[in-house]
C-alpha cells in the first residue's frame, strides 16, 4: 500500500515515515501544495495523510484537486493542529475520509487507516482470531468456541485495538485516546484504562489462560500472538 | 419606572398643579371682581336714595314713621331706613357681609350701613343684596373647574402614553433587536431602525460601531486561538511522534524505554492543558454552535458506559432516578466533555463502596439535575474556588485542575447554572440549573 505524507513540518513527517514503513506501507513525501498537486496527478495513492497547513497555500486545496479526477479513491485523512469544527466539517464536507487533530498518537493513525481499509475493501476478514478467541469486528463480539463473552462496550474497544497493534506496545495514554477519544481530563488519570484492562483480563481469564496478554511494566499493554 | 410612565406622571402632574393654580385664581378674582361689583351697585344706591331724599314719597314716610323697610317678593334686596338717636358720627359707609332674618328666611347678604344727619335728625340707612346668586355661581364654577380637571388628567394621561409609546418604538427596538443579541456577533443585523428621532439615530449607528468593534475583537481571538493551537501543537506533535517510534524499536534497556514513556507522559499532559485551555478559549470565542436536540437520559446513559468498569472497580452504588426526559438545544459533544467531567469526579473522589445518584426535579419552572457522591466532599474554601483553574482539592488524585474550569465555561455558553454543595468527608452535591 503507497501513502503520501503531504506535510511541511520535516521532523514530523520523517517520523510517521519510519512507524508507517515498518507497518509496510510504502511512503512518499510532499513538502509544499505545489508538489502535492502535481504527486497526485501522476500517481494512485492508497493513502493521502493532508496536512491543511502548507506554506504555499491551503490543504483544502489539494483536497478539492483530488476529488475533481476521475476514477479515484485515494484514501484522504486530513491531519492538523488547526481543529477548529468549521475545518473539520468542512474537510469532511469536501470529500476527506477522515480527520486527526494534532498531536495524535502513530497507533491511532494506524486505527484510522485499517479502518478506513476495512471499509473500502469489505473485508472478509471480519473476524480475528487470537489465541482461540474470536474477534467478530462487525458484531463487536468476542466468542471463545460457542461461548460469547459477556463484555463491556469499552472492553471490546480495548481489546480490538489491542489486537490490531498485536505484537507491539500500546501505551496507556494511546490506549485511552483511542477508545474514549479527547476527553481531555480522562488523560490524566493513569489508571483510568488499568481498570477497564483488569475488568477485560478477567473476563479472559475466565474462560482461558491469557500469558500471552502482556502489561509492559508501568507504559501500557502488548498482547502478543 | 419605566420612561413612558415618568413622562405621563410628569405631564398629569404639571397640568393638574397649572389648572389648580388657575382654578385659583379664577375663584379668588371672582370672588373679589363680585364683591367689588356688589359694593359699587351699594354705593350706587346709596347715593341715589340720599338724592332723592327730598323726594315726597320718602319724605312724607320718614315723617310719619320714622322708619322704612322695603324689600323685594323674592327677598332679593332690601332697605331699611331707621330714625336714630342724635349725636352721632357723620362716617363712611360700612360695607358688610351679614345673615339677616326676612320674614322667617334666613339669608346671607351684602350689607351697606350709612348713618347721616337729615333735616336735623339722623338716620341709619342700610341696603343689602343678598349672596345666594353668587355663591351659587362660585359653586357651579368649582364644579365645572372638577369636571374639567378629572377629564383633562384623563386625556392628558391616554394622550402623553400613547404618543410617547410611539416616540419611543425605535428605542425599544433598537434594544429588542440589537443590545439583547450581543451574545451572537456573527448574526448581529446592521440595518438602520427606521425613525426619524434624531437622538435614536445616533444611538442606533454608536450600537452598531460597537457590534462592529466587537466583531473584531473576536475574530482576532479567533485568529490568535487558530495560531496558538498550531504553533504550539506541532512541536508536540513532533516530539510524540518521535518518542513513540523509539519505544516501538526493539532491545531497547528497560531504563531507557522507561524514560521515554515518562517523557511521553510529560508530552501528553503538556498537549491536555493546551487543549484544555483552547477548548475553554473556543466556547468563550462562540466557536461552538447549539443546534443539536440533546436528551440528558441518552447522555446519562452514554457516560454509563463509558465509565461502567470503573463504577465496578471501585463497587461504587451508581443510581439515576431521573423523573423527567429532559431535553434542550445545545452542543452534544460539549454537554457530554461537561456531564463526564462532573461523573468522573464524583467517581474518583467517591469512597469505596461509595455511592453516586442522579436526581431530577422541577422547581419554579426550572429543571434541576443533580449529581450526588458520597466522596471526601470539599470545605468551604475549596468549593469557592472549584472553577479556578489549575486548583486542585486533593492532591493525591490525578487531574490538571481544569476539569471544572471546563464545567464551567460550558455551562455558561449554554446558559446553564452550575451550583455546588459539599461538605468535607461526606460527600457532594452538584447541581445544574437549566
Amino acid at each position: 500500500m503507497n501513502v503520501l505524507i503531504v506535510e511541511d513540518e520535516k521532523s514530523l513527517a520523517l517520523e510517521m515515515d519510519e512507524f508507517l514503513s515498518k507497518e509496510g506501507f510504502i511512503v512518499e513525501h510532499a513538502w509544499k501544495k505545489s508538489s502535492a498537486e502535481e504527486k497526485i496527478f501522476v500517481n494512485n495513492y492508497d493513502f493521502v495523510l493532508l496536512d491543511l497547513g502548507l506554506p504555499d497555500g491551503d490543504g483544502f486545496e489539494v483536497l478539492k484537486q483530488l476529488k475533481s479526477l476521475k476514477n479515484r479513491d485515494d484514501a484522504i485523512i486530513i491531519l492538523t493542529a488547526r481543529g477548529a469544527i468549521d475545518d473539520r466539517i468542512k474537510g469532511l464536507d469536501e470529500g476527506a475520509d477522515d480527520y486527526l487533530p494534532k498531536p495524535f498518537s502513530l497507533n491511532e493513525l494506524l486505527a484510522r487507516m485499517h479502518a478506513i481499509i476495512r471499509r473500502k475493501h469489505k473485508l472478509e476478514k471480519n473476524e480475528v482470531n487470537v489465541h482461540d478467541f474470536l474477534l467478530n469486528i462487525q458484531n463487536r463480539t468476542v466468542t471463545f468456541g460457542e461461548e460469547r463473552l459477556n463484555l463491556t462496550k469499552k472492553e471490546f474497544e480495548i481489546f480490538n485495538y489491542l489486537v490490531l497493534n498485536k505484537n507491539r506496545v500500546v501505551s496507556r495514554m494511546s490506549l485511552t485516546e483511542h477508545v474514549w477519544g479527547d476527553i481531555l481530563e480522562v488523560n490524566s488519570d493513569s489508571n483510568f484504562v488499568d481498570v477497564h484492562v483488569k475488568n477485560l483480563r478477567k473476563k479472559l481469564m475466565a474462560v482461558s489462560p491469557t500469558n500471552w496478554f502482556e502489561t509492559v511494566r508501568s507504559i501500557g499493554y502488548r498482547i502478543n500472538c | 419606572m419605566k420612561l413612558q410612565v415618568k413622562f405621563s406622571v410628569y405631564n398629569a402632574i404639571t397640568k393638574i398643579i397649572i389648572i389648580l393654580v388657575l382654578g385659583a385664581i379664577i375663584l379668588f378674582s371672582l370672588d373679589k371682581i363680585a364683591y367689588n361689583q356688589l359694593d359699587n351697585r351699594l354705593l350706587k344706591k346709596k347715593n341715589k336714595i340720599i338724592e332723592n331724599l327730598n323726594t315726597d314719597e320718602i319724605d312724607s314716610l320718614l315723617n310719619e314713621q320714622q322708619s322704612f323697610t322695603d324689600y323685594n317678593i323674592l327677598k332679593e334686596e332690601f332697605i331699611i331706613l331707621t330714625r336714630i338717636p342724635d349725636h352721632q358720627r357723620d362716617s363712611a359707609a360700612k360695607i358688610f357681609t351679614e345673615k339677616r332674618e326676612i320674614e322667617g328666611d334666613i339669608e346671607v347678604y351684602r350689607i351697606l350701613n350709612y348713618k347721616f344727619l337729615y333735616r336735623a335728625n339722623w338716620y341709619n340707612l342700610e341696603i343689602g343684596e343678598t349672596m345666594t346668586a353668587l355663591e351659587s355661581i362660585k359653586n357651579s364654577i368649582r364644579f365645572y373647574m372638577l369636571i374639567v380637571l378629572v377629564v383633562a388628567l384623563l386625556i392628558t394621561l391616554l394622550t402623553d402614553y400613547v404618543f410617547s409609546n410611539f416616540l419611543l418604538k425605535p428605542f425599544y427596538l433598537i434594544i429588542d433587536k440589537k443590545i439583547n443579541r450581543v451574545d451572537d456577533p456573527s448574526h448581529y443585523n446592521y440595518e438602520n431602525i427606521p425613525t426619524n428621532t434624531d437622538d435614536f439615530k445616533i444611538l442606533d449607528n454608536s450600537v452598531n460601531s460597537l457590534m462592529r468593534k466587537i466583531n473584531t475583537l473576536f475574530a482576532l481571538e479567533k485568529q490568535f486561538i487558530a495560531n496558538v493551537s498550531h504553533e504550539l501543537l506541532t512541536p508536540i506533535s513532533i516530539l510524540s511522534t518521535r518518542f513513540e517510534n523509539m519505544l516501538n524499536t526493539l532491545g531497547i534497556p528497560a531504563e531507557h524505554e522507561h524514560k521515554i514513556y515518562s517523557s511521553l507522559k510529560t508530552l501528553n499532559r503538556l498537549k491536555v492543558i493546551i487543549n484544555s485551555l483552547l477548548l475553554i478559549s473556543k466556547v468563550e470565542n462562540n466557536q461552538y454552535l447549539k443546534t443539536e436536540r440533546i436528551s440528558l437520559k441518552q447522555e446519562l446513559n452514554d457516560i454509563y458506559e463509558d465509565l461502567e468498569d470503573r463504577i465496578a472497580d471501585k463497587n461504587i452504588n451508581f443510581s439515576t432516578h431521573l423523573k423527567e426526559d429532559f431535553n434542550f438545544m445545545g452542543n452534544k459533544a460539549l454537554t457530554h466533555t461537561l456531564l463526564f467531567n462532573i461523573i468522573n469526579n464524583a467517581i474518583k473522589y467517591n469512597v469505596e463502596a461509595g455511592s453516586l445518584s442522579i436526581n431530577d426535579k422541577f422547581d419554579h419552572q426550572k429543571y434541576i439535575l443533580t449529581i450526588s457522591d458520597t466522596g471526601s466532599g470539599m470545605n468551604k474554601e475549596l468549593v469557592e474556588n472549584a472553577f479556578d483553574r489549575f486548583k486542585r482539592g486533593n492532591t493525591e488524585e490525578n487531574g490538571f485542575g481544569l476539569g471544572l474550569a471546563i464545567v464551567q465555561s460550558i455551562a455558561k455558553f449554554h446558559k446553564i447554572e452550575v451550583d455546588i454543595q459539599s461538605e468535607e468527608g461526606k460527600g457532594t452535591n452538584i447541581s445544574l440549573i437549566f
